[in-house]
């Protein structure tokens, strides 16, 4: 086991270099660079832009290297622990991503915790029910929230939990909170506002998660030791909990390597749309202004998030399934 | 106006206010009462100027509240500099220039100006704001080659020569120019005026020539910044109020360090107006200004979440807004703008596509493209017939309006615009019936929008039908502003949308730049503009005898002092642009919807939401708005 985890980890070091690579070479792929943003900005503002004070702004931000050597001095920052730079905040972009990230936690965790919860409930209700009513509405209003877009299901959550509930309108909590130290009652408040991106950014997750487990526990379901057990008259209930639903339940833990990506970048556009003071909506700034270590750390870090994810998945996979064995997968 | 005149009208208007000041008594809010109580500030008596501005309002208000607003971005911090309207002179509601922290004001033919401040006044730290900040701003930040690698501000030149700028004494300093400079007063009373002071007593710990250089060289250090010039810089933004350290003299001042999602603006306690019974201005405590995506701004509004808002709110939002009125407690009113047209086309007539250039510089062409326009529609249809069919032009509401600006090949007539291009040649058409161009494409023309509002493209799908009668096909293309920009300014657009000259209610002592080639961001005529602007560095030279006709009286405009003869020049070079139709209006006169909080008093009724000059909300003093029930708040 330990020989596997330390395999994995290593493994995690070419991995993670390569995003890095890919993140900086998408990052530079629009035309123009950070400069143009601002001087775009200069002009708009009615302030004459001169040749020589570009070149030498292109110089002090670095921006005159070739984009290899630019690489490379972020990335062996990244190394140090210096993520860089931000050219629009001009601030070093560690003190920008400290609470957004936290946010961004509490966001993904609750996000995922959804899932589980009402896949579970959903899931092994309806596989037990096949073509019932019940099975039907279900797989129904789970296609609805697979197609539903998220940005519209934001918006209209929003107005009905503003009308109804008189939550206020954006944000991850009142305004009123918004530059008070943590207490309980902003806590709460936070909570009253985190239903609404869980359900949005959960919803298509839940829907996937309901067919997987369905179609596991479906399968489970026709196999000869279920049909024996029923045969010697086991009761129904331990029938399906001893073995069949434990099996069926792999994909929860197998698939956060798969939900996690999804959660996240689910979380952009309903962060947008909402207004959250998470990852997301800086990011999607940054990456307009071509801020680019900003948002280059920003990807690292949610790239990271989303590797040792999915390590932790696979091992916590190897602990629960008596079925996978170490010695015979490493070597493929 | 005459500078005469003003200059006497100022010395009556100063003469009075002193009058008036020295029988006041003056009070304060009661939350500073406790601060002069506990000694964290001096008395009342000491933070004022020896004369404050007297402001006449419409009722005298109560001390207390938090203000709420809402903005798009971070950056928008600098909005509070916008409506504070702290300004050494400023505009009041009839647009005459009058001292606001300058005490008085001298001008001698637009050549030599002297102001003098106000005794006694004080940075929002304390500090005493005197011709100390003036002469640290010209001698050590703008004439220092490595904070301004640029020199002083164009505006500070006149034809290349600089102010010359004598401090007379503690309140006193003069900046001259051999040649009339008419922009820098009204310069000084824009929403976004050139700083031409800074406060030295902060700053100098920044400043090479001032701090000791190894603390220097620490901070430098500490911050990350390149060298002490990117560190001056940094926290030298009085416009921006994005360093909650820097002095203002703004009525309210920001406490947070961007980025943040709410920031909170604090009362000046050393602000220098009061009311006319000597209250200490601003009434409200506190402006809290919340940072969402500027799509949720209408429906924050609408959840009773803002207290005074326009921007990001439109005409498009209005019945939302009026409906919720019923269950929140704001009103939603209709502002007047100043805009000379709210939707207006700008053929490139620097597009890189010889042959199109050729066609847009012809004006029969351009002509024949605005008679093909049915703006009755246009206004029925997208703007419930509340705007106006107009040129981009100035507005009814300037002395310098005339029905014929407004309406000069501005009226639908097909059979005209269809004969106007027959005239020109182009009579060829292809199956579809557009006409080919003279090289045999067909006749398509691409029209780029910044892409920010659905308005611009739903004016586009109906301006499309009409020219299609006359053989034009039309596509639209969504962008992104400053894609959008650059592609305008180096010739890849055909022609673009946007809203049309920002000022309409102009006098002719303010400045024709707007409708002259001066500037690149005039997409009708980027390149030439640019031209002007760096000098003949970059960009081309005006290429069209009409234009350069312009340009000619722009320059005679300047050089003259008379009112007359200013209205004059104005009136040739309105002339020449409703003849020429450089730029194609659609609609002008649209209202800009505000919603004010039911407790908020002193908001005007009927106003004028400008940009320059106004400053927004600026012109109409925030700083005299209060609540009726402050306790509430």
């Amino acid at each position: 086991m330990l020989r596997y985890i330390a395999h994995r980890l290593l493994l995690m070091i070419p991995t993670l270099l390569a995003v890095s690579a890919i993140v900086f070479i998408i990052i530079q792929l629009p035309p123009g660079d950070y400069l143009e943003t601002l001087i775009a900005e200069m002009q708009s503002r009615g302030e004459a832009v001169d040749q020589n004070q570009i070149a030498a702004l292109r110089e002090a931000y670095g921006l005159d290297k070739s984009p290899v050597e630019q690489y490379f001095s972020w990335l062996f920052g990244l190394l140090q622990g210096d993520f860089g730079w931000s050219f629009e905040h001009n601030r070093p972009v560690s003190e920008l991503i400290g609470q957004r990230i936290l946010l961004t936690f509490v966001v993904t965790f609750s996000t995922i915790l959804f899932i589980w919860v009402v896949s579970f409930a959903i899931g092994t209700y309806v596989a037990t029910r096949q073509y019932s009513v019940s099975d039907h509405v279900a797989t129904l209003i789970g296609y609805l929230g697979l197609a539903t877009p998220n940005f519209l299901l934001a918006l209209v959550l929003m107005y009905f939990a503003n009308q109804w509930f008189d939550i206020s309108i954006g944000g991850i909590m009142d305004d009123e909170y918004r530059n008070q130290p943590w207490s309980f009652a902003k806590i709460g408040s936070v909570l009253e506002h985190l239903w609404i991106p869980v359900i949005v950014i959960g919803t298509s997750g839940t829907a996937g998660m309901i067919r997987r487990l369905r179609a596991n526990l479906l399968d489970e379901l026709q196999k000869q030791y279920v049909v024996t057990g029923r045969a010697k008259g086991l009761h129904p209930r331990k029938l399906l909990w001893k073995y069949p639903l434990r099996v069926a339940l792999n994909p929860f833990i197998a698939d956060i390597g798969s939900i996690l990506p999804e959660v996240i970048s689910g979380s952009a556009v309903v962060a947008v749309v909402l207004n959250l003071d998470i990852t997301g909506r800086m990011l999607l700034d940054a990456l307009r202004a071509q801020d680019m270590f900003l948002a280059g750390s920003f990807l690292m870090f949610l790239a990271m998030l989303v590797v040792i994810g999915t390590l932790l998945s696979d091992l916590a996979l190897a602990a629960l399934d008596p079925r996978i064995r170490l010695s015979g997968g490493t070597t493929r | 106006m005459n500078p005469r005149n003003t200059f006497t009208a100022i010395c009556a208007a100063a003469l009075l206010a002193l009058s008036q000041t020295s029988a006041l008594a003056f009070q304060e809010s009661p939350l500073l009462s406790a601060d002069v109580e506990s000694g964290k500030l001096p008395s009342l008596e000491n933070r004022l100027p020896a004369y404050p501005r007297v402001v006449e309002t419409e009722t005298i208000g109560q001390y207390g509240g938090d203000l709420r607003i809402a903005m798009a971005r971070s950056r928008d911090t600098r909005l509070m500099t916008v409506y504070g309207y702290s300004r050494l002179v400023g505009y009041d509601r009839a647009y005459n220039l009058v001292p606001d922290i300058l005490e008085s004001f001298e001008s001698e033919n637009d050549k030599v100006f002297t102001l003098t401040l106000r005794e006694g006044h004080k940075w929002s730290d304390g500090h005493p704001f005197t011709t100390e900040d003036f002469r640290y701003w010209w001698e050590d930040v703008a004439n220092n080659p490595d904070l301004a690698p640029l020199g002083p501000p164009v505006l500070l030149k006149v034809d290349g020569e600089p102010a010359k700028v004598e401090i007379l004494d503690e309140r006193n300093i003069r900046f001259s120019w051999s040649k009339p400079n008419p922009f820098f007063l009204p310069a000084m009373a824009g929403p976004r005026p050139p700083f031409i002071f800074r406060p030295a007593h902060y700053l100098k710990q920044f400043h090479g020539a001032y701090a000791d250089p190894a603390a220097l060289e620490e901070k430098v250090k500490n911050r990350r910044m390149r060298n002490w010039a990117a560190l001056h810089n940094s926290q030298d933004n009085l416009y921006d109020m994005d360093n909650p350290y820097l002095p203002t003299l703004q009525p309210w001042f920001n406490t947070i360090r961007p980025p943040a999602q709410q920031f909170v603006f604090v009362r000046n306690p050393f602000f220098h107006r009061v009311d006319s019974a000597g209250n200490q201005l601003p009434y409200i405590d506190r402006v809290l200004m919340n940072i969402s995506d500027g799509k949720l701004i209408p429906a924050k509004a609408a959840a009773g979440e803002i207290d005074l808002q326009a921007r990001s709110l439109f005409m498009s939002h209005f019945t939302f807004l009026k409906q919720a009125e019923k269950r929140e407690d704001f009103k939603t009113k209709l502002w007047e703008t100043a805009q000379g047209s709210r939707i207006a086309l700008f053929p490139n007539m620097n597009v890189a596509d010889p042959v199109w250039r050729e066609l847009f510089r012809t004006k029969d062409f351009r002509h024949a493209l605005s008679l093909a326009i049915d703006r009755e529609e246009i206004n029925e249809v997208i703007y419930f017939g509340l705007a106006k069919p107009s040129n981009n032009t100035v507005l009814e509401l300037s002395p310098l309006f005339k029905e014929t600006f407004r309406d000069k090949w501005a009226t639908l007539d097909l059979d005209r615009a269809n004969a106007l291009l027959d005239g020109l040649g182009l009579t060829e058409r292809d199956g579809d019936d557009v006409r080919l161009l003279p090289d045999g494409r067909r006749m398509e023309i691409v029209i780029e929008t910044a892409g920010e509002e659905t308005e611009q493209t739903d004016v586009l799908e109906l301006v499309h039908d009409t020219w299609l009668e006359i053989g034009i096909k039309v596509f639209t293309r969504p962008s992104q502003r400053e894609v959008f920009r650059n592609r305008v300014f180096s010739g890849a657009t055909q022609m673009g949308v946007a809203s049309g000259v920002n000022n309409g209610i102009v006098t002719p002592s303010m400045s024709p730049a707007e409708f002259v080639p001066t500037d690149q961001i005039q997409y009708q005529w980027p390149k030439w503009g640019q031209f002007y602007q760096t000098d003949g560095k970059a960009g081309e030279q005006i290429g069209l005898p009409a234009a350069q006709e312009l340009f000619n009286l722009f320059k005679l405009w300047q050089t003259t002092d008379t009112p007359a003869a200013r209205a004059e020049i104005w009136e040739q070079i309105l002339e020449i642009n409703a003849e020429e139709t450089f730029t194609i209006g659609i609609v002008c006169c649209t209202r800009q919807p505000v919603i004010v909080a039911d407790a908020l008093e002193n908001v005007p009724e009927e106003a004028i939401y400008s940009w320059d000059p106004g400053a927004h909300f600026g012109v109409y003093l925030p700083d005299t708005f209060y609540f009726a029930d402050p306790a509430r708040r």
